[in-house]
Formats: C-alpha cells, structure tokens, sequence
C-alpha cells in the first residue's frame, strides 16, 4: 500500500518511534524552550562583563561584537569589596547548609515517626500546653519575667496540669491531623510571622547571629521535609522494617539499614529543595540579619539600593558566584534521585 | 526448641480476631496452622514473631516467657509471603544481615553465608540483587537469610503462596526435606490444605479466631472432630447429606441408613469421603440419587451426584460411564461414615 506524504511524515512507523515530521517539530519546540529556560543566564553572566555604557545605552548581545568586556564588576566585588562578598558568601553557606541539614535530620526522623507510630494525643492537653505557652509568652512581654523562667515554670505547670487532667478529656487527635498541622505552618505566608520572630531574637538576643538564621530556616523548612519524606516511608514496604527486626535489629537500626538507603533518592530531592529554599530565602534574613549575618540575597539586594542607581553589571556578578554552589548540589545529588530502588524488595 | 501459646487472645479494638488459643509445639516439630483468610492465623503467627502485641495470655519460647519480648529478642527468624528481601542489598548481604546485626566478623559471614547458600543452591547468585533473581530465586534467598543464624524458631507466612504450581510442588519437597534436616522447631502459616497434610507433623486447623481441631495430618482427615474440620480438609471436600437421626437410624428422605449408633438428633448431618463411597445399581446402594455429571480425571471418575438437595462427589474407577440425570445408588461401609449435629457442628462418635 502506497503511503502518502502526509502519512510519511506524521503516521508513527511502530508505537515506540516518532515519526520524522513529529521529530522535528519535538526537538523544535524543545530547543526553543532550552534556549528560553538558558537566555536568562546567558544574560546574566554577559551582564557581569558589561560596562555601565554598555548597560545603559540599549541591549547588546555578544561579547567583543556588540561590546567590550571588561572585569570592573568582578573586580569590585572581589578585589575591593573582597572581605564583605566573602563574608556574605560564608555566611549563605554556612545558614543555608546547617539549616539544610537540620531540617533534613530532624524532619526525615519525625516523619518516619509519623508514617510507621500511630500518636493519639488528647485534644484537651495540646489545647492546655497552647494555653500554659501563650500564658509563659504574656509573662515575659507584659510583665518582663525572665524568659527561662517563665519557660520552665510553662512546663512544669503544663506536666501537672496534663497528669492530673489529662485522662479525662476523650477527643483524641491521630496521625493526619499532626501532618496537617505542620504543613498548615509552611502555608503560612512568613511575612505574617517575621515581626513576631524578630522580636523574640530580639528578646534573647540573638539578632544578626547565623544561630537565629539557622533556627528559623529549619523551622520553616521542617513542613516541606516532613511532607515530602512522608510519602517516600509510606512507600516502603512494611515487611521490610519488620523482617529486618525480627534478623535483630534495633529500631534505630532498622531506620539506618533499610529505610534511609530505600528512600535515599527522596532524601537527595528534599534536601536539594531545602537548600535551594534557604540559599535563596530573603524575606526573613533581611530582618534578622544587619550586617555580621548577612547572606548573599541581601547582597543582591544592596545592589539597587545604592546612590549610584542599580548596579547591574555587580549584581550578575553576585547572582553568578551564588548560584555555582546550588549547582554543584544539584549535579552531586541528581545522581541518587532516581526510580526503582524497591524493585525486588516484595514479591515474585 | 519448644512454643508454648497459653490462652493467648488478641482484639485489634473491640473486633476479637483470637480466641484463647493454646498451642503445644514440640522441639523439631513441624507445625502447620491451617485457616481460610482471616481465621487468624498470621495473627497468631505475628504475635509469636512479636510483631502484634498480645492481649491476653502468655507466650513462651524454650521455657522462657516471651510475651512482652521485643522480636529481636526471641530467636526466632520469620520468612515472609513477600519474601521481604532488601532490594538495595545483594543476595549475600541479605542472607548476611542478621549475622552483621550480631557484630560478627566479615570472613565468618562470608563462611557461613556461602555454607546456607550451597544448601538452598543459590550459590551463584551471591553477587546479585533481589531484582535480578526470579520467584523461586528470591525464595530460596528468603529462606537462607531465615536459617543462616540458626533459629531457635523458624515462622514461615505462607511462603510458597506466591510461586506457580509446579515450582510450589517441588519448594515443598524441599522444605520439608530441609527442615527434617535442620531439626528447627517451625511454624508455617497457610491457606492451603495440600501444604498442611504434606508438611506437617501436626496440623492446627483455625476459623474464626478459634483452634477447631490440633492433630497429625492422618488424624485430622480420618477423624475430625466436626463438621468444620470435616468439609475444610479433603479434596474434594468430604460429602455431607442433611436428615435426621432417629435411634440411630439416618433418615434422608425415603432412604434410611443403619448407622450403629442408638442417638437421636433432629437435625443431623451424615459424613462421607468421595473414595469410600462406591457407585452401584439404585437397587443395592443405601442412598439413591441423581447423577448430576461425570468427570474423568485420570486415574478415576469424578461423579457427581444430587442427594435430596446435597450435592456428594463419588470416586468413581475411571471406566465408569452414565448418563445425566440417570438413577444411581451409593454403596460404603457403615464403619466409613461420620455422623454430625447440625446445629452445633459437633461429631456424634458412635457408641
């Protein structure tokens, strides 16, 4: 049977190859967006190399064609203002990888926790904890008692108030409702929150130190680790855990051996996600932090703020050196992400 | 080494899926508890592995009291109806692991992980993954990892359930085989009657959360101790007929059935095996019926055959040839048949 051009061009040859017309209109439209997804980069590193002429009077393209590069960004950063970069840089890198592997740690045991335990807790005493909490809160700030105090006194009022009430209020919370309380604070824009976390670094001072950067960063990165690593534990098969218990090994065993190697390609995403998140995150540094702390983001930042307009030419030099870290995470991590890791582990 | 269950319950909140079960198992025994899905038997299988907690009763293992023991504590190695192998580990790490556990040195695992592994023939198969090996493969892997710390208990969950026939047939020679060899105490769970009468030394019939009957797999076929024991083991299952019994005469609609017995039980239910019933002329036999069909096995025919509303299963030899719906009669010997109370399923042994 004759087939015609058309048919040539679009009709697929068999269910697994594209035909040539197909082809072409693919990898056209993915070369397109290839070429959109890079530009910004190719821009911004350009942009790096341009003098303020170059920027100012209209849009050139190529290097030595459309203009002259010159390193007088790059230099400014790293010659005269070498000891403020280098100090921001240290600074992003220290807060986004303590916070990163802080939240990773902590949240990836807690959700482990929530995907295999069953927690029943009472409704009455979270209720009462809130209520002995916001009540030690009011005490420093109304009446200026001495934080640890009013801390401690919170929850020693809170155990004997639990022992005592405790057993009699019925309604219990379950698993679900733990999980949705938590990703309910990361759906909490932080802007609602900034003011209330800058005056308590305030309280105990600990404005512009990396710690309260570090603490903050793991509080509200802790939701994205624990949602997205509860699904990851679901999806390992519990026969697993429970064989490996029963060949002897401890609970925390059973988490190192088994689980964390199985779930090892969600753990290498989230921690990507959380780094990027923290490497990146603006809002919260900029009120915590004035000039010790400061990270790359508010160094960007500062590039418009000057009197001499925005530098752009010094600004792509910053956002360049910052993303090369994330990059490199990126390339070392991408590797573990991959499908299929518990192929075999369950049945024929 | 011994398994003692006392008295041993288990609720999962008001739902009470074990009754007061009490097990004996002897050192070296073979102990096989047989149960449709949900007669309780993984649970009870579960809670000596000490992966369900118990809710009442005691549990002890060699003497020692084990109830509220965590599973790595009780000596016993479980093989799991998924085999539950760790993908990321290769055959001999998997096989290793619970020897790595005990701290023991690498030359050691690797002596006696290459000894287990020659004994279930994955040999060759040490440097693999789980998702390179085939059913039977992932098994047999199964299995070494099960007996390379030597147990003092082995509690296999349906283990063969999910191999194809064939290969089924023959991993039960095999572990039959091995386990006489081994000597080990075990328990193994299944659904399947073939597994329990081969396997077993004894077998522990479940339903409903509750030991119907706990004997040698002859015994258990040969003399159950009620209806349930009675239809559940046997293929096909044992032929029952419903009548009365009146002074020890079975009455099943126009025939009666001189059963030795002098009882009388309004609603009774009469027992046969297929082999030991014979088909003869309607004249002769002591119960008529109805053919319903004939099939031919092999080595004999399976008739069919309609009794009031009962439907009986007659093993036939295989040159037997009838029409449908044609007369026929059923002939046995009174010492073959079981006698049943209806309403509470009990035996009525003759007296």
């Amino acid at each position: 049977m004759n087939r015609s051009a058309m048919q040539w061009l679009f009709e697929p040859p068999s269910i697994r190859d594209m035909a040539p017309g197909t082809k072409v209109i693919v990898y056209a439209i993915l070369t397109f967006w290839t070429a959109f997804v890079l530009f910004p980069i190719y821009w911004v590193l350009i942009t790096s190399f341009k003098s303020a002429i170059d920027v100012n009077s209209g849009p050139v393209y190529l290097p030595f064609v459309d203009f002259q590069p010159s390193l007088h960004a790059w230099k400014e950063l790293f010659v005269f203002d070498f000891w403020d970069t280098l100090s921001a840089y240290v600074n992003s890198l220290i807060i986004a990888l303590s916070a990163t592997a802080a939240s990773v740690i902590i949240g990836s045991m807690a959700s482990y926790a929530l995907a295999r335990f069953e927690y029943q807790p009472r409704f009455g005493v979270v209720f009462m904890f809130v209520l002995v909490m916001v009540g030690a809160f009011v005490a420093v700030g109304r009446y200026g008692v001495d934080w640890r105090l009013s801390c401690a006194a919170g929850v020693a009022v809170f155990y004997f108030l639990a022992r005592a009430l405790g057993r009699h209020f019925k309604a219990r919370l379950g698993n679900g409702d733990i999980l949705f309380w938590m990703i309910s604070q990361r759906i909490l824009a932080p802007i609602v929150v900034v003011v209330p976390i800058y005056m308590m670094f305030q309280q105990v001072s600990l404005l512009d130190t990396h710690i309260a950067i570090i603490l903050t960063y793991t509080v509200i990165n802790l939701p994205i680790v624990i949602w997205l690593m509860y699904d990851f534990f679901t999806s390992i098969p519990i026969d697993l855990e429970e064989c490996a218990q029963l060949d002897g090994a401890t609970r925390f065993g059973v988490f190192w051996d088994i689980v964390l190697p199985l779930s090892r390609s969600g753990l290498a995403a989230t921690t990507l996600l959380v780094m990027i998140l923290s490497w990146n995150e603006y809002l919260l540094a900029l009120f915590l932090s004035t000039s010790r702390a400061q990270t790359m983001p508010i160094l960007v930042a500062a590039m418009n703020a000057g009197e001499r307009g925005i530098l752009w030419w010094s600004m792509s030099v910053v956002i360049i050196v910052m993303i090369i870290p994330v990059v490199i995470l990126a390339i070392i991590l991408q590797r573990y992400i991959s499908k299929g890791l518990l192929l075999g582990a369950v049945k024929g | 080494m011994t398994v003692v269950l006392d008295a041993v319950s288990k609720s999962f909140g008001s739902v009470k899926v074990l009754h007061e079960l009490s097990l004996e198992v002897q050192d070296g025994e073979f102990l096989v508890l047989l149960g449709a899905s949900g007669s309780g038997k993984s649970t009870a299988l579960r809670m000596i592995a000490g992966l369900e907690t118990v809710s009442e009763g005691r549990i002890s293992i060699s003497g020692q009291d084990v109830t509220d023991a965590l599973p790595k504590n009780r000596d016993v190695a479980m093989v799991f109806q998924s085999y539950a192998l760790y993908p990321h580990k290769t055959v001999a790490e998997n096989i290793g692991y619970p020897l790595k556990i005990r701290r023991m040195n690498r030359a050691e695992i690797e002596s006696q992980v290459r000894e287990v592994a020659a004994q279930v023939r994955i040999d060759e198969l040490l440097e693999r993954y789980p998702r390179e090996l085939s059913g039977g493969q992932r098994q047999r892997v199964a299995l070494a990892r099960a007996m390379v710390r030597r147990p003092s208990v082995f509690l296999m969950d349906e283990p063969l359930s999910n191999l194809d026939a064939k290969l089924r047939g023959h991993m039960r020679a095999e572990l039959k085989h091995m386990q006489h060899e081994l000597g080990i105490t075990t328990i193994y769970v299944t659904h399947d009657q073939v597994e329990a009468m081969t396997l077993a030394h004894r077998v522990a019939l479940l339903e409903g959360g509750r030991l119907q009957q706990l004997a040698a797999p002859k015994t258990i076929y040969e003399d159950p101790e009620n209806l349930f024991v009675a239809q559940f083991i046997g293929s096909p299952p044992m032929n029952v007929a419903h009548g009365r019994l009146d002074a020890g005469t079975f009455v099943i609609g126009k025939d009666r059935v001189v059963t030795g017995g002098t009882e009388t039980v309004a609603n009774a239910v009469i027992g046969l095996r297929a082999e030991d019933c014979q088909v003869v002329p309607p004249e002769d036999g002591a119960i008529r019926a109805q053919l319903f069909a004939n099939e031919l096995i092999g080595d004999h025919t399976l008739v069919t055959a309609k009794v009031g509303d009962d439907m009986v299963s007659i093993k036939a030899p295989k040159e037997f040839e009838a029409g449908f719906d044609e007369a026929i009669g059923i002939a046995f010997a009174t010492d073959k048949l079981y006698l049943f109370d209806k309403d509470t399923g009990a035996r009525i042994r003759r007296t």
